[in-house]
């Protein structure tokens, strides 16, 4: 009994968990950036996006024997990408904001025809 | 393995969670940089420390920081009821997000995956440089993407600067909205 119950403590996770784990979290991201109003938490819900690609992307870098670890430099690809994008959208948003005095995604409807 | 694995996926996904629904912004930052110190833990499980580290230095340490001060900029004294954060069609975008996480969850667990054993990937971070730049037997087109995203990065610094500059005359400056 106590044997059995070390062994499920010790017991390898199978690749699918991480992706499961991986699955949730980029549904979780793109619940908050559907249904966020402020522009700042959009961008903070597309961040966990990619993170859950990241931890998928490494997971099958040590899962699949003939990946060579490519996953891990596509994550770190993925990582410059995410950092290029706050930088550029915070720059956005802070723009909006001097002109518009709002990060609202509802009122930010400048290109409305 | 079992208890860590549960303990960080507790982490992630109750931290992803209270991102999207903490009505406080700063909390959102915050839980942010706890989600993303959840998926560096995970790097780590996946035999992957050097990423781990990159994990930690950028998106807890600058990511986070960045957000803050977008924050610090443009966060005023708000109404903190939950009706307040979200939009007006925040049924569709739940009922969108469950089938979005329903069918990867679904159509992961059903693929198969062939022999997968964990312990492939970089133990050492050197390998990880090795194929970033497309060397030693790596796929050689991360030498191109390499240099791609170092161009992405310069542009993206620039244009950052560009946007949020502030040409003189317009805008309003903060003396004048106080005074």
């Amino acid at each position: 009994m106590l044997q059995q119950f070390l062994d499920t403590l010790n017991a390898t996770i199978p690749l699918e968990g991480y992706l499961v784990v991986g699955a949730i979290m980029f549904a979780i991201g793109a619940w908050g950036a559907l249904i966020r109003r402020n522009a700042v938490v959009v961008f903070m819900c597309i961040e966990l996006m990619l993170n859950a690609v990241n931890l998928s992307l490494v997971a099958f870098a040590d899962y699949l024997p003939n990946a060579g670890g490519a996953g891990a430099g596509y994550a770190v690809l993925v990582i410059a990408v995410a950092a290029a994008e706050i930088a550029v959208g915070l720059a956005v948003v802070l723009a909006v904001y001097r002109t518009r005095k709002t990060v609202n995604v509802d009122d930010i409807n400048l290109m409305k025809g | 393995m079992t208890v860590a694995f549960v303990f960080l996926t507790a982490m992630t996904l109750i931290s992803a969670l209270g991102v999207v629904l903490s009505r406080n912004v700063v909390h959102s930052a915050l839980l942010m940089s706890a989600s993303f110190l959840g998926v560096a833990g995970f790097f780590v499980m996946l035999n992957a420390p050097a990423l781990a580290a990159f994990q930690v230095l950028i998106y807890v340490g600058a990511v986070t920081v960045v957000i803050l001060f977008g924050i610090m900029f443009t966060q005023r004294p708000q109404v903190r009821r939950f009706r307040t954060i979200i939009q007006k069609q925040h049924w569709p975008g739940l009922f969108s997000a469950i089938g979005v996480g329903t069918f990867l969850a679904y159509i992961l667990i059903i693929q198969d995956w062939g022999y997968t054993k964990p312990g492939n990937g970089l133990q050492e971070p050197g390998s990880l440089g090795e194929i970033l730049l497309g060397v030693n037997g790596a796929p050689p087109i991360f030498g191109l993407l390499f240099e791609v995203i170092s161009v992405l990065l310069l542009v993206a610094v620039i244009a950052a600067i560009v946007v949020s500059r502030r040409k003189t005359g317009e805008g309003v400056d903060r003396q004048e909205v106080d005074g």
